[in-house]
């Protein structure tokens, strides 16, 4: 057998500014361990190293780490913040992400294999072949109970949650209902209360018994997170008092037409307002239907308005 | 279609990028050599702050930001990211530090002398406003020293420690690899030895300042004392694979030692850092000194500094408030009307106090 | 002196509270020395001492929130096994929510200042797993009203309330679960005359109506005669004399005491 002769040549690969999707190899294996812990006990939070990427701590600098590991050539990525594809940081991190990896990007959220969302879940149902990347800027639910981080890990360890009940039963003795609006906390799997993020309470129950991997990641303060398919996931509420989403049930989108989803409020000049849907890929995909362009329309978590149990 | 405004989404940001960049003009090799050269003390608080040692970067890095110095740190950490982990060098003896600057409040003398070395401490500072007017600022000559100061000096503590006036912690036998390193893991309170000053060397400097400024207010326990400050540079000695241990460069670095009297002994804290940057350096080695059975949510808690003083994170949750909220926002609004709702129905239903339920 | 009717509460029966040996130093003082004792189920055991003499440092233990250095602590209670002190954190605090009430000296340690009354009391009920909102309020309203307290100032914060109106609110939060031991320390001190009379009665009409087992602490001697059945006398972390209230007031053994019942006379 001839042996080739080695050299530093043979034996290294040509240098490349940075590896596949930014991220070094060792970074990517550690965010799939993370990963894993984090799908193995839902709702636990898991602290993880957090690289600095070439973003601002605070702008899905999370998400972003998460998104980098799982991607792929060939996934196709749908990026989107407060629900639209084109908000500015939307469109810069689809275009970072894109750029490091190659992928094919979509607005469209049936097309997408990955999505990385800030503050919503699409409307449009998610399948057991997707993924839900939420960024989380602060994961600790107990934060407004118990600022101090290590000790509030201790209280998740002890499943210590009687502060958290305390804090809505003083919300409804103050100002007769649960007061908290975005972020929701919520038991995952009976037994690790967790932040959804700040998704309005209207996508809370979407993640109740989904059939996709939701991974939640907070890069800045370094804590990973996930609701795997298939998992109970329950807003914190007393027996006697039910959870309310927002109610936008009887709301109707002033571009499209579609009714009962979750809209944003657009102030007009009368003091009135006017609403439009707040997923936008969802939105434009009503108006292609409306001017008779050949869309699909998925298959949606509320219908007239209703969660679809 | 005004809702297909994706394009529109990125056509915004790359433009307002562009408009940041013309502002600045051209970046060139000589631009980055001149701040290098022009501004080292910047480079050093930079470096510091990046955890990475490399004064060519640090000055791109600050051209390329403009001086914008959390940009600056962000792009050489994101840049750090992407570099493998080598080597780790051997730990540095204090005696082998070669000293530039080495001064001590506690005694007016010390075994080796008191260095002075570069320093703006004595100046007046008045700014020379004649170079506006088309002068040259030319620095005066400096006269060396009689007898040049030793380049190796010993630490005050280690003298100390002879004497039974502090108790000096043990030598850490942590294997290299296994050092904790917070570049690789998240820092969990309680902290490593090893994570706490690895955060402090890489903290904000103004950051670092105002809690310990707070701690030497009277917001901690201690009062420091400058035992000894220094201004060095360190050899870094790698072994290579076969064995033979050779200096692969110095680095700049400064360490602050502060003691503080506690019952009959004295209380040691310690920080260091890449570069030269006294305030910091003296800054965080007070918050050391002060962290032991400080109250949780002082400033002189450990959790509490190490979290705020992380200038990367601080400041990209400070400028992530720009991003748009409206979904929250929306959110919490509903829940405002609602409640303003039930309130009214029950006043016009009931006049008992008892919340609705 | 009048004789009364009513049947001396002690029984004898098993002691639901056996404390042996326990001792606690913090760094060079000795702050609880080799204490033994036992509390007998629907018994009011009285603790009086001089200050630092080790008092509150038994009653956190007792309450487990600081473990000795050495010593056993055993509850007579269905589904409490074995030396307490050896219990890990979780099962620790899960029973102190629901065996234990305690009302602190200083309500500052006991209370949540800026939550409304009727949620520091809640509290307690969302601990021990209770998830009914409409039952939270009336239980915690209960419970307020049976520590006399004034039921329009319900979800009040503490910190707007007098001190007698604050030892109320702990009371009440003490008492919510029905616990089986009550630890009472210096419940009375701070408050005036009038209002730490009304307390009394309070706990009095508790002990009577409901025969919880109480440990109060306290140092004026006038306020373990109302209550207590026994009493221990501590000195420097020791138990220098234990006895029946009576016995001890008017037949103290040790000089300690002896001073201690003279003084107060
Ligand atoms: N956390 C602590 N750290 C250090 N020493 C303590 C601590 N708690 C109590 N001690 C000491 O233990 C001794 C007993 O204190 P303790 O509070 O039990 O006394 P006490 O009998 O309740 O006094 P008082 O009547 O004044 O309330 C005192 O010397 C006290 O200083
Ligand atoms: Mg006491």
């Amino acid at each position: 057998m001839s042996v080739t002769p080695q050299s530093l040549k043979t034996l290294s690969r040509a240098w490349e500014p940075m590896s596949y999707g930014f991220l070094d190899a060792s970074a990517k294996r550690e965010m799939r361990r993370k990963m894993i812990k984090a799908v193995a006990v839902p709702g636990c939070q898991m602290p993880y190293a957090s690289r600095e990427v070439p973003m601002a701590r605070g702008w899905g600098t999370g998400g972003l780490q998460v998104s980098l590991t799982l991607i792929r050539p060939n996934m196709r990525i749908k990026v989107i913040d407060q629900g639209a594809d084109d908000s500015v940081n939307a469109a810069s991190i689809r275009h970072f992400l894109a750029r490091v990896s190659g992928a094919p990007t979509t607005l469209d959220t049936l097309q997408a294999d990955l999505i990385q969302s800030r503050h919503r879940i699409p409307e449009e149902k998610l399948n057991e072949d997707q993924i839900l990347v939420l960024q989380v800027p602060n994961p600790e639910p107990l934060r407004p109970v118990q600022p101090n981080m290590s000790v509030a890990r201790q209280m998740h360890a002890d499943a210590d949650y009687g502060r958290m009940w305390l804090q809505l039963y003083e919300q409804i003795v103050r100002s007769g209902r649960v007061m908290q609006g975005a972020s929701y906390p919520s038991m995952v799997n009976g037994r690790h209360v967790m932040t959804p993020s700040p998704i309005p309470r209207w996508d809370v129950p979407k993640l109740n018994m989904a059939q996709h991997l939701t991974i939640l990641s907070a890069g800045r303060e370094k804590r990973i997170f996930a609701v795997p398919p298939y998992t109970r996931v329950e807003p914190l509420v007393f027996d006697d008092v039910p959870y309310k989403v927002e109610e936008h049930h009887d709301l109707t989108c002033s571009r499209s037409g579609a009714k009962g989803f979750f809209m944003n409020e657009i102030p007009q000049e009368d003091g009135s307002s006017a609403y439009e849907l707040s997923d936008s890929g969802f939105g434009v995909k009503h108006i292609q239907q409306g001017i008779g362009d050949a869309v699909t329309l998925g298959k949606t978590w509320y219908e007239n308005g209703e969660m679809v149990e | 279609m005004a809702y297909v405004a994706t394009r529109g989404g990125e056509q915004a940001i790359e433009q307002a990028e562009r408009l940041f960049r013309a502002e600045m003009g051209e970046i060139t090799p000589e631009r980055v050599a001149e701040i290098k050269t022009a501004l080292p003390y910047l480079i050093d608080r930079v470096m510091g702050e990046a955890s990475l040692y490399d004064e060519d970067l640090a000055a791109l890095a600050l051209a390329q930001a403009g001086g914008d110095l959390y940009e600056a740190v962000l792009l050489l950490r994101a840049w750090r990211t992407t570099q493998p982990r080598l080597h780790v060098a051997r730990p540095i003896d204090q005696g082998t530090l070669f000293t530039h600057r080495r001064i001590s409040a506690a005694f007016k003398d010390i075994p080796g002398g008191q260095v002075l070395g570069p320093t703006l401490d004595y100046s007046h500072r008045i700014i020379a406003t004649d170079v506006l007017e088309g002068a040259r600022y030319i620095p005066a000559p400096v006269t060396p020293a009689a007898t040049p100061a030793p380049a190796h000096q010993p630490s005050v503590a280690a003298w100390q420690a002879e004497n039974d006036l502090v108790e000096m912690p043990g030598f850490d036998e942590t294997a290299p690899e296994d050092i904790p390193d917070v570049t690789r893991e998240p820092v969990l309170f309680p902290a490593t030895r090893a994570h706490r000053l690895q955060s402090l060397a890489r903290a904000d400097t103004g950051a670092t300042l105002a809690l310990g400024y707070a701690a030497m207010r009277g917001y901690g326990q201690a009062h420091p004392t400058v035992n000894e400050l220094r201004l060095c540079e360190a050899e870094i000695i790698v072994t290579h694979p076969k064995g033979t241990a050779f200096s692969a460069g110095r680095v700049k670095v400064s360490q602050a030692e502060v003691v503080s009297k506690k019952g009959d002994t004295l209380e040691l804290g310690f920080a260091a850092t890449l570069g030269w940057n006294e305030v910091k350096c003296i800054s965080a080695a007070t918050l050391d000194l002060n962290s032991k059975g400080a109250p949780k949510g002082s400033p002189t808690e450990e959790e509490f500094y190490l979290y705020h003083t992380e200038g990367v994170e601080s400041s990209g949750f400070c400028i992530h408030f720009k991003l748009p909220h409206y979904v929250t926002f929306q959110s919490s609004l509903d829940a405002m009307r609602s409640a303003k709702k039930t309130s009214k129905t029950a006043e016009k239903t009931s006049t008992s106090k008892e919340p609705a339920q | 002196m009048t004789l009364t009717l009513d049947a001396p509460r002690i029984v004898t029966t098993r002691p639901l509270v056996t404390l042996r040996d326990v001792t606690k130093t913090y760094g060079d003082v000795q702050a609880v020395t080799r204490v033994s004792a036992e509390v007998f189920p629907g018994e009011v055991l009285g603790i009086v001492g001089e200050s630092g003499s080790g008092k509150s440092t038994l009653l956190r233990m007792m309450n487990l929130e600081d473990t000795p250095d050495s010593g056993s602590y055993t509850l007579d209670l269905p589904d409490v096994q074995g030396n307490l002190f050896e219990l890990g954190r979780f099962a620790r605090r899960m029973l102190c929510a629901t065996k234990i009430g305690i009302v602190y000296q200083n309500p500052h340690l006991g209370l949540l200042m800026k939550h409304s009354s009727s949620g520091n009391v809640a509290e307690r009920l969302l601990i021990a797993g209770e998830r009914r909102f409409s039952v939270l309020r009336d239980k915690a309203r209960a419970a307020l009203a049976a520590s006399e307290f004034p039921l329009e100032r319900l979800d009040a914060p503490p910190i707007e309330l007098s001190g007698g109106m604050q030892q109320r609110v702990q009371l009440a939060k003490a008492i919510a679960l029905e616990p089986a031991l009550l630890l009472l320390d210096e419940p009375t001190t701070g408050l005036d005359v009038s209002v730490q009379a009304l307390v009394l009665d309070t706990l009095k009409r508790l002990q009577q109506d409901r025969n919880i087992t109480m440990v109060i602490v306290s140092h004026d001697l006038g306020v373990i005669r109302t209550l207590a059945d026994r009493v221990m006398v501590m000195r420097r972390g020791e138990v220098v004399e234990a006895g029946l209230v009576d016995q001890i007031f008017q037949d103290p053994q040790h000089p300690y005491t002896q001073q201690l019942v003279h003084a107060k006379l």
